[in-house]
């Protein structure tokens, strides 16, 4: 059993607060101040994390700002095409280098005394030459701004401050198998469709990172008012027992989850639109994954195996996350003009101190879709998600509410529980790739990102 | 990257201040808010045009010489009239839109009025300025929103009907946790 009567700030080891046995996590983790030291130095300092998509500075010397943890990091891109990522900390006396969101130029020079830095980190200079400024103790080599390690997974930014932890693709393991079903599948690959949307939550981080692995249960009832409205398919007031959307396939690994779910168990718009007896083409053909027009398919046919495609005939991945921090949903949603779209969306939860997260969601479409169709995703998904989105506007009035729970000295000796087990199930036909659970989504992946948690924490 | 109009409007005809057609724009924006205030939404929603557009564009911080691109192609709200009907129907009709429910308590200070004709009889550029405090359950702090409201207003003889809102934000990271409320 988990010793769960604190006596002041904990500052013992993360196992107290997670019972592996039963698969319980005390409210604790999301208060203890010692644990978010310990969670920035050994999760926001290592883990690859991500900073937003190369479109958002497709051109030399663009530039945007965002955080690593509670790090301030500028994302720029060099002449030559590379993307860097530098601490924005002016390695002279510790001011911000760049002192806007985002921008264009080929040297980033600090207000206070002026040492400028290429869009690589690299120090240029300081301001009079002659008498060396910078000193003579440290070459201008030593002066660059802190480089993090940058790898581009289908144009997405990710970056991680450890040299020499594993790569990207080793920590994505066998998820890689899914992820490239949303990220690597087209020609030309993904664009953002705008700068993130930002606010600022009154909760610890892990309230939103552990929904976002894979919490599907909540659909039915934090999500009802879509029941309600006949957005979702089943009855509108005993949805518990129809359960749209709940039965697919859930996958994990390393922490990274996904749902995948038949498309047409979900919107009532889909409904009874396939047959069992279909092949993945003309299942695929019928009902595309949520991002992919009918023009597209022949370049999923290219870039993805037959395994892959198969996957994606079946039960397409659409909602999860990638460890610690982003969220995934890559949804149908219905467009303005009335016919069925999607919604590709973004979101990382960065922690902004225990006690409160910022959210920053991006949107995304296929390049190779048309400007009236790439405008019509944004506005759906604006109305979906994000901010004033009527989905995601009930999650996040959820999280601060559990926050404020371990608050309480009594409170925060409460659990968090993942006790609904489903266990590895696999059809004959699915891949054998991660962690596969096929059935009704349960906390399979949600564990699966706590285990991860543990493991890093007490490493 | 699209830009937003810039504030300064002095090229167009202002209407003056305590004319009928600008008291008539005030008391629209006053009544406004007392609906809005007052959760009378489906009232709200008569006072909007068929053809309505309503953004919110995301704001970023940018250097003053780059101030045109402070805000986005994206937006916090990306809206037309039929999809506010959407937002307005699970307030309103459904039993479970949790993140007004219990509702916040929410105030509408709407003043700094400017009233400019357009090319269009009948039609007027309204700015505005918004301030809005909102408190929800038992916090003892409010949230606040300070905004720019840029509104075209569209007389159709009895009555104004609202064509056009596009509300300037003064925050790049929201405060608050949702904008589940209208602006």
């Amino acid at each position: 059993m988990l010793d769960n009567v604190q006596k002041g700030f904990a500052k013992d080891s993360i196992s107290r607060y997670i019972d592996l046995e039963n698969r319980e996590v005390s409210l604790a983790v999301l208060h203890d101040e010692a644990i978010y030291e310990e969670e920035l130095h050994r999760i926001f300092a290592k883990s690859w994390l991500m900073l937003g998509h190369d479109t958002e500075i497709p051109n030399p010397n663009d530039y945007v700002v965002r955080f690593m943890g509670e790090d301030q990091v500028i994302v720029a891109r060099s002449p030559d095409g590379s993307v860097h990522v530098s601490l924005n900390v002016c390695p002279h006396r510790g001011m911000h280098v760049c002192i806007s969101d985002s921008g264009n130029t080929r040297a980033h020079k600090c207000i206070y005394h002026g040492w400028a830095f290429r869009p690589d980190g690299s120090f240029i200079g300081a301001p009079v030459e002659r008498e060396q400024m910078h000193g003579k103790i440290k070459t201008k080599k030593e002066l660059g701004l802190k480089q993090a390690r940058v790898h581009l997974y289908g144009g997405l930014i990710f970056a991680s401050f450890d040299q020499n932890g594993p790569s990207f693709e080793e920590s994505l393991g066998e998820m890689k198998f899914y992820y490239d079903m949303l990220f690597q599948r087209t020609d030309n690959g993904l664009e953002v469709l705008g700068p993130p949307q930002r606010l600022t939550i009154d909760a610890n981080w892990k309230t939103a990172g552990e929904q976002s692995a894979s919490d599907g249960y909540h659909m039915l009832t934090l999500h009802q008012s879509l029941l309600e409205r006949g957005v979702m398919g089943g009855e509108p007031n005993s949805a518990h027992e129809s359960a749209p959307a709940m039965y697919g396939v859930n996958v994990a690994g390393n922490g990274h989850t996904l749902r995948c779910i038949p498309a047409d168990t979900t919107f009532t718009m889909m409904a009874g639109s396939t047959t069992e007896d279909m092949t993945d083409a003309q299942r695929l053909e019928l009902m595309p994954p949520p991002g992919i027009t009918k023009e597209l398919l022949p370049q999923l046919a290219k870039h993805m195996s037959p395994e892959q495609m198969h996957v994606l005939a079946k039960a397409p991945p659409v909602v999860g996350n990638i460890f610690p921090n982003v969220g995934i949903l890559f949804i149908y949603v219905p467009l303005r003009d009335g016919s069925l779209g999607s919604g590709l969306v973004l979101h990382t939860m960065n922690p902004r101190g225990p006690h409160h997260f910022e959210w920053s969601t991006w949107f995304f479409a296929e390049n190779d879709t048309s400007e009236n169709v790439k405008a019509m995703m944004r506005a759906a998904c604006a109305q979906g998600v994000g901010t004033s989105g009527v989905i995601e506007q009930d999650d996040s009035d959820t999280w601060p509410h559990m926050s404020e729970s371990a608050r309480g000295v009594v409170g925060r000796t409460e659990t968090m529980k993942y006790q609904a087990i489903l266990g590895q199930t696999r059809a004959a036909d699915w891949p054998d790739k991660a962690e596969v659970y096929e059935g009704f989504s349960k906390d399979d992946c949600q564990w699966n990102w706590w285990k991860n948690y543990h493991a890093i924490m007490t490493r | 990257m699209p830009t937003i109009e810039k504030t300064a409007k002095s090229e167009r005809a202002e209407v003056i201040f305590g004319s009928p057609i600008y008291n008539q724009v005030a008391a629209f924006l006053i009544r406004e808010a007392h609906l809005l205030d007052h959760r009378l939404l489906n009232d709200w929603t008569k006072t909007l045009a068929e053809d309505l557009i309503y953004f919110v564009p995301v704001r970023v911080t940018r250097r003053v010489q780059d101030f045109e691109h402070e805000f986005a192609s994206t937006g916090h709200y990306d809206d037309d009239y039929a999809s506010i009907l959407v937002r307005v129907d699970r307030l309103v009709n459904t039993t479970s839109a949790w993140s007004e429910d219990p509702a916040s308590r929410v105030r509408r200070f709407v003043s700094n009025i400017m009233v400019y004709e357009t090319d269009t009889p009948d039609e007027y550029e309204v700015v505005s300025y918004l301030l809005l405090t909102r408190n929800r359950a038992d916090a003892r702090d409010y949230k606040h929103l300070s905004a720019e409201r840029h509104d075209r207003l569209r007389w159709v003889g009895d009555r104004f009907l609202l064509t056009n809102r596009k509300v300037l934000l003064d925050q790049v990271v929201l405060g608050m946790p949702n904008l589940a409320i209208f602006l």
